[in-house]
């Protein structure tokens, strides 16, 4: 599949207008995929720490492009393919950045501070500009990379169009410094998003839940309507329909753009089998209050997942996600998230694999934060497990007062006409108006119990586990580095051997290979110290969520619970004279 | 178990009634009237059974002190109340309805739920919720106190109850008055009886015809009536169950916040741990307001089921009695139309006799009733308005008392 870049120098080029604004030279023939590295790039960027900078760069050559011989920068093709295996996105060409940026890289000796190249350039006026002024700059052609990256750049740089014909068309110049300015433009830009972010508003509301088409074919669509004052969207505010799969989609492009990077992925809701079949095969006279409920519990978590996800300012300057939110169209069907295709398959596997890992493999931890938190994460885990089983019981029970408070209303009225005393009579049937008020106050009050408390906390649970994945990431990253370290060890023994046995060809060759063995190590080391950092990064964000959304939470359903001791107040006030009017 | 006194307790119940015998007497007892004054001043609990200790106070001369106290089971209760029961000078009033046998299963099954739990819940929590279910075990005990001072007021104040024998014997005589428990044949023989009755009550009320047209209106709306009400115990009983479910519930989610806020740390702690404290405030709120519905509304609806179903009794031994009558009436006739000639007087005169007797005791019974109905009625009214206002009342204060609670709690969090 062929992507899309667009390439504009002009900050008011909007997605959708001509894609091709310039035609790559030769050399950058069209991408194959965009790796997820140039949002990696961002991810970085994100820091304030411009050293990270380097980060990206190496990144994106330790990942899987560990075999590719670092010594040709400029083989787009080549690298284009080789990276992430991952199908359309329709990201930048970062391999053109990193196949670029890694010739400074490795010419430097692995130098790891990217910010020892082209910080100096024009990027850094960027700094007082909005997000958009990176693409003014005509000296940084690069800055139509930029918006590659997924920082927030320019809008231009969401390379998504209608006809989503992926061809990419960088017109980056293979200027060696150029793919370095990118960086240091986005760099500040992220920078100033991150600045910027008290100013920034993005609401997202997920409504009208419809089914669509009939049978096992058909689905639920849901609109999802934008308001934002960012600017790199299009507009303030608009609407586009999107499929369940499409979220699922959504988040697993995000997973495998982001999470190399240390960045926690909000969950999106769970495939349900039953409920979806449910209304799959329910006709619309037959929606029944389970499947109803089921709908609206579902509409709910994906308004959540993906405010969640649009807080994040790197995961909503991901052009994917952009896309998501903007696109006018249908979205090209996500397949992969289907449970039986063979993405899922593999997924499957690969998460099989990975869990013997997590239970196999111990890390060697050396850094006491990681090691606190780690725990710290655990018992949160366990503690949040707890609190949400107590939640859904509260919710049960309340569910139940309200439906004996119901029937208890309803004999009530029939006491109420049975009964000879008149003035007796009306009281009671005063007494069961009151209690049929009091049932919906508390049918209400389970359903804010419901999806303010519970239903929050279950999502905190699952981000809690995204955490881990985080962690484990930085846990694998580790077992690469160490696994480098023992292969150079033993190309470095075999090398000695050679040399002892006087075979000069295989010296040759034995050299070779531990030189490339060093860069490895190297790299992974430089990887591992990257994610380590963009963790602790993260996390300090996830905290400052974390316990806002909690605060947020509790305050609301506090404010709830008083309301509805109010609204109680009033039913028991205009019952008493009634009952007090019985002669 | 230790005695436990618990005369605050017994005014709920208490007035409600004496009130309403009152309005309707035409003689009129006055609470305070002093010739006989019945209370249960002090009950045990041992495992199985609840030792009442009834204390009486009066200036009757039958009696032999001025003021005794006896202890009594619940069985005991029961054996005076067959005794009215059976006897027939009493067919034409409304039976004071017998308390209900203490019922303490419930409470012991949660216990013991409670116990098995214990391992999975904190310490704190635990000892909440064991809190939670004495206090639980403390309220049923008090009720059941009450019902059974009530049924002895009752009878105290009842002009024609107090002078029986069988009161008097079950206040003064100091020994055990040996009820044993109806053994197995017994048993079998109650459920047979009663089995026969209600077979009986149905064909008479198919069968028998009223002649009065107010009984006949008032068999009906009793039988409706009765209906209505027992269903709406039913739901009411469900519905205070569930609300102290949820009262329950709260307990967990408190101390599973406050867990949690030791684990979030100095940011979130004292924030987490003023929203636990809430939710244990709320929780006896909560707890409160399910008590008070019990008391105040299921109660009520439940006394009344009880004593409509003592009102349907005296209905059906009047139309018994009616069906009596008017059987002999038959066989007076049959008798005199059999015994033409005159030397067969007796049988006559026996069916003659028969026949007044009868008559006499339907004259008896139906004015009694139509006073006891109406009394009922009017008893039942006033009951029921008190408790609705009182149910009203507290809810309305419990709702602020929450409502104010989380209002200050909702003002105090932000500072942080």
């Amino acid at each position: 599949m062929r992507l899309y870049l667009i390439v504009s120098a002009s900050p008011s080029l909007c997605p959708g207008d001509n894609p091709q604004a310039t035609h790559l030279p030769r050399a950058w023939a069209p991408l194959a995929r965009p790796p997820p590295h140039g949002s990696r790039l961002t991810a970085d960027l994100f820091s304030t720490n411009p050293g990270a900078l380097k980060s990206p760069v190496s990144e994106q050559t330790t990942t899987p492009e560990d075999q590719r011989s670092p010594e040709d920068p400029l083989t787009p093709p080549p690298p284009a393919a080789s990276l992430t295996p991952e199908p359309h996105n329709p990201g930048t060409p970062p391999d053109l950045f990193e196949s670029v940026a890694e010739g400074p890289v490795v010419v430097q000796g692995g130098s790891p501070k990217l910010s020892s190249v082209p910080l100096d350039l024009p990027a850094g006026g960027n700094g007082g500009e909005g997000k958009q002024q990176d693409t003014s700059e005509p000296p940084v052609p690069p800055s139509s990379i930029l918006p590659p990256m997924g920082a927030p750049l320019t809008p231009p740089v969401v390379p998504i169009t209608p006809t989503a014909t992926p061809s990419l068309t960088p017109n980056i110049t293979p200027a060696a410094p150029t793919p370095v300015t990118p960086v240091a433009v986005a760099r500040s830009s992220p920078e100033q998003a991150e600045g910027d972010g008290g100013d920034e508003f993005i609401q997202i509301t997920v409504s009208d839940p419809q089914k669509i088409g009939d049978g096992m074919s058909s689905y639920m669509a849901y609109k999802v309507t934008t308001k934002t004052n960012v600017s790199y969207f299009r507009k303030k505010h608009w609407s586009v329909m999107r499929r369940f799969s499409d979220f699922l989609g959504l988040h697993r492009k995000l997973v495998e753009k982001h999470l190399h990077s240390g960045r926690v992925i909000p969950p999106a809701p769970e495939k349900s089998a039953i409920g979806t079949t449910k209304i799959k095969l329910g006709s619309d006279k037959n929606a029944d209050s389970g499947s109803l409920d089921f709908i609206e519990r579902r509409r709910a978590a994906l308004e959540r997942y993906m405010n969640r996800t649009s807080t994040h300012p790197t995961l909503r300057a991901d052009p994917d996600f952009r896309e998501f939110v903007e696109l006018d169209a249908e979205l090209p069907r996500a397949t992969q998230t289907s449970a039986l295709s063979s993405a899922g398959v593999l997924r499957l596997l690969n998460r099989v694999g990975e869990t013997v890992n997590k239970m196999t493999f111990k890390m060697d931890e050396s850094d006491q934060w990681f090691e606190e938190r780690t725990q710290q994460i655990e018992s949160l885990d366990a503690q949040l497990r707890k609190l949400h089983a107590s939640m859904e019981r509260l919710v049960n029970y309340r569910r139940e007062l309200a439906l004996s408070t119901a029937a208890f209303a309803k004999a009530t009225a029939v006491l109420s006409s049975v009964e000879e005393h008149s003035s007796l009579s009306r009281a009671l049937h005063q007494l069961s108006e009151s209690t049929e008020r009091t049932q919906t106050i508390h049918h209400a009050q389970a359903d804010a119990d419901f999806y303010v408390l519970s239903e929050n906390t279950k999502d905190y649970i699952q981000l809690i586990s995204a955490v881990k994945d985080v962690f484990h990431e930085r846990v694998k990253t580790f077992q690469t580095w160490q696994h480098a370290q023992i292969t150079l060890a033993k190309k470095r023994e075999a090398k000695a051997k050679a040399e002892l046995a006087g075979r000069m060809d295989k010296v040759q060759q034995a050299q070779e290979e531990v030189t490339e063995w060093e860069g490895k190590v190297e790299r992974s080391q430089e990887e591992f110290e990257r994610i380590s950092r963009a963790i602790k990064k993260e996390m300090e964000q996830f905290d400052v969520m974390r316990v806002k959304d909690f605060r947020d939470m509790v305050i609301k359903y506090l404010e709830d619970l008083m309301t509805s001791q109010q609204q109680i107040i009033k039913v028991w006030e205009t019952f008493i004279p009634e009952a007090k009017a019985i002669s | 178990m230790a005695p436990i006194l618990f005369q605050d307790g017994m005014e709920d119940v208490l007035p409600s009634e004496t009130n309403g015998t009152k309005s309707g007497r035409s003689d009129t007892v006055d609470l305070n009237d002093s010739t006989l004054q019945v209370d249960i001043s002090d009950a045990l609990s041992e495992r199985e059974k609840v030792k009442f200790t009834v204390h009486t106070k009066t200036t009757l001369p039958d009696y032999a002190k001025p003021e005794f106290s006896v202890v009594r089971q619940h069985e005991e209760f029961i054996w005076l109340h067959d005794r009215f029961d059976e006897n027939e000078d009493y067919a034409g009033y409304i039976i004071p309805p017998p308390p209900p046998r203490p019922d303490f299963d419930a409470s012991r099954e949660k216990l013991q739920k409670l116990g098995e739990g214990e391992g999975s819940m904190t310490k704190e929590e635990f000892s909440k919720m064991k809190q939670e279910l004495e206090a639980e075990y403390l309220a049923t005990f008090k009720k059941t106190v009450a019902m059974h001072e009530v049924f002895l007021t009752r009878l105290a104040q009842h002009t024609v109850f107090r002078n029986d024998h069988n009161f008097k014997v079950f206040l003064e005589y100091e020994q055990d008055l040996s009820v044993r428990t109806k053994n197995k044949k017994e048993k079998v023989e109650g459920l047979f009886k009663s089995f026969n009755k209600s077979t009986d009550e149905i064909l008479l009320a198919a069968t028998q015809k009223d002649v009065d047209d107010y009984f006949e209106r008032e068999k009906t709306f009793l039988l409706e009536y009765h209906m209505a009400i027992k269903d709406a115990t039913t739901k009411a009983d469900k519905m205070t169950q569930a609300h102290k479910s949820v009262a329950d519930s709260y307990i967990q989610l408190s101390s599973g916040l406050s867990q949690l806020g030791t684990i979030e740390g100095p940011r979130l702690e004292k924030f987490i741990n003023k929203v636990a404290d809430t939710f244990e405030k709320a929780r006896k709120v909560e707890g409160r307001v399910s008590s008070d519905e019990d008391l105040k509304l299921s109660d009520t609806l439940r006394y009344y089921v009880r004593d409509g179903s003592a009102a349907k009794d005296l209905l059906y031994r009047r139309l018994r009695c009616l069906a009596n009558y008017e059987q002999a009436n038959k066989n007076l006739d049959r008798a005199r139309a059999k015994n033409k000639d005159v030397h067969a007087p007796v049988d006559v005169a026996d069916a003659e006799l028969a026949q007044q007797n009868a008559c006499e005791k339907f004259e008896h019974i139906s004015n009694k009733a139509k006073e006891e109905l109406n009394d009922l009625k009017a008893r039942r009214v006033t009951a029921f308005k008190k408790n609705l206002i009182e149910l009203a009342e507290l809810e309305l204060k419990h709702a602020k008392a929450q409502a104010q609670l989380l209002k200050s709690c909702l003002q105090s969090l932000p500072e942080e």
